[in-house]
C-alpha cells in the first residue's frame, strides 16, 4: 500500500517536473503599426501616399485615406530594409538615414527629415511579382522586418543580429557606425 | 559644241544628285511586327551593386509606364501566369550595366555634381526567345529631385522605345521621335 502511493507520488512530482518542459502554445506576435509613405508598387495607391503600415494577422496592410490595401505575409519573396543593402553593397549604415534617397516632396534635401526605407517584393494570385517601396522613421523598418518574417515572410537578407555573426568584416562597419 | 558640254555636265550633276539619296540609304532593319502585350521580367542587377529599393523603383516605374504609354492593351508582370495564353506576347528582359548612385544634397549644394545615373540593356523578344530589338537606355537624375527620378526617367524612355517599335499602337511617323539607335 506504502509502495502505490510511493510510485503515485514519484509519478506526480515527475510530472510536475515535465510540465514545464512541454512546447507551450506561443502567444501571436504582437501586432506592430506605424506611420510610413508608401513610395511606389501597391497597386491603387498613388506614390508618396502616406498611411498606416501594419503587420497583423499573417498579413501586411497598409491604410491610407481612402483604402486599405493587404499583403499575405507568406506571399512575400524578400523583404529588404534600406540598411541591408547598404551593409550588402559595403556602406556605412549610419548614413542612409542621413542621405537617404526619397524625401517626403521636398525640394531640398537639406530640410528632409532622417527615414528608413524597407523594400517587399511579393507575387499575386496569379503569380505576378510587385515590388512596394515604403519610407518610414528611423527605427522602425527593422520592427516591420522582423515582424514579417515571423509571420511568413522570405528574405535574401537576414537580420542584423545573424548577419553580423556570420562576417567579422559586418561587425566592423557596425563598430563603426557606433 | 559649248552646248553638248552644258548639256552633258548639267545631266552628270542631276544623276549625281539623284544617286547621292539612293546611295546613303541604309538598310531597314528587320521588320517587327506589332505586339498587342508585353511581360516585363524583374530587372536583373548582375555583377552591380544596385541596392533593392533602386531594382524594385525601376521595375515598378516601367510597369507602370508600360500601362500608361506603352501602347499595349496588356501588360503582365514578371511570373504572371496569363502571360502564356497571349499571343502577341513581347517578353522585356533587362538588365543594369551601369549605376551611379549621386547625391541629392550635393545637386542642391552644387547644382553641378552628384548627378545618378543608371544603364540598362533591354532585350524584347517574343515568346519563343527570338530576339526582336535590343537596346542600352540610360535614366538620369542631374538638377532637381530624388535619386529615384533616374528610374523614372529610364522608364519613361524604354516605354517610349516600346511604343514606337514593338507594340500594336506604333505608328511611322513617331518612330524617329526617341532617338535610339537599334543593337542588332
Amino acid at each position: 500500500m506504502k509502495l502505490n502511493r510511493l510510485i503515485l507520488w514519484s509519478l506526480l512530482i515527475a510530472l510536475g517536473t515535465l510540465t514545464p518542459l512541454c512546447p507551450a502554445q506561443q502567444p501571436p506576435p504582437a501586432p506592430v503599426s506605424i506611420e510610413a509613405v508608401q513610395v511606389i508598387g501597391l497597386v491603387g495607391v498613388k506614390q508618396n501616399t502616406k498611411g498606416n503600415l501594419k503587420v497583423e494577422n499573417g498579413s501586411l496592410s497598409f491604410a491610407h485615406s481612402k483604402s486599405t490595401c493587404e499583403v499575405p505575409a507568406a506571399s512575400i519573396q524578400d523583404v529588404v530594409t534600406g540598411a541591408d543593402s547598404q551593409r550588402v553593397i559595403g556602406g556605412t549604415v549610419g548614413t542612409i538615414s542621413r542621405l537617404a534617397p526619397y524625401g517626403g516632396g521636398t525640394a531640398l534635401s537639406l530640410l528632409r527629415s532622417k527615414v528608413d526605407i524597407i523594400t517587399i517584393q511579393y507575387r499575386d494570385s496569379n503569380g505576378g511579382l510587385h515590388g512596394v517601396i515604403f519610407t518610414m522613421p528611423v527605427g522602425q523598418a527593422q520592427l516591420i522586418k522582423q515582424a514579417l518574417v515571423a509571420q511568413g515572410a522570405h528574405t535574401s537578407i537576414p537580420s542584423q543580429a545573424k548577419s553580423i555573426s556570420y562576417s567579422p568584416l559586418q561587425s566592423e562597419a557596425k563598430e563603426q557606425v557606433n | 559644241m559649248k552646248t553638248i558640254k552644258r548639256a552633258t555636265i548639267l545631266c552628270i550633276f542631276i544623276a549625281r544628285l539623284t544617286a547621292v539619296p539612293l546611295l546613303c540609304e541604309q538598310p531597314h532593319p528587320p521588320a517587327i511586327s506589332p505586339a498587342a502585350a508585353i511581360e516585363v521580367e524583374m530587372i536583373q542587377a548582375g555583377e552591380i551593386s544596385l541596392p533593392a529599393e533602386f531594382q524594385v523603383a525601376l521595375y515598378e516605374n516601367l510597369v507602370q509606364e508600360l500601362q500608361k504609354n506603352g501602347g499595349f492593351s496588356q501588360v503582365y508582370r514578371d511570373g504572371d501566369r496569363n502571360a502564356a495564353g497571349a499571343s502577341d506576347l513581347v517578353v522585356l528582359h533587362t538588365a543594369v550595366t551601369a549605376f551611379k548612385k549621386g547625391s541629392e544634397l550635393e545637386r542642391d549644394v552644387t547644382t553641378v555634381g552628384g548627378a545618378t545615373s543608371i544603364t540598362i540593356h533591354c532585350k524584347f523578344t517574343d515568346k519563343e526567345g527570338k530576339v526582336l530589338l535590343e537596346r542600352d537606355i540610360t535614366g538620369k537624375v542631374r538638377l532637381i529631385g530624388d535619386n529615384l527620378k533616374a528610374t523614372d526617367d529610364f522608364a519613361k524612355k524604354a516605354a517610349t522605345v516600346a511604343q514606337e517599335t514593338l507594340s500594336s499602337d506604333s505608328t511611322s511617323s513617331n518612330s524617329k521621335k526617341s532617338g535610339y539607335k537599334n543593337v542588332i
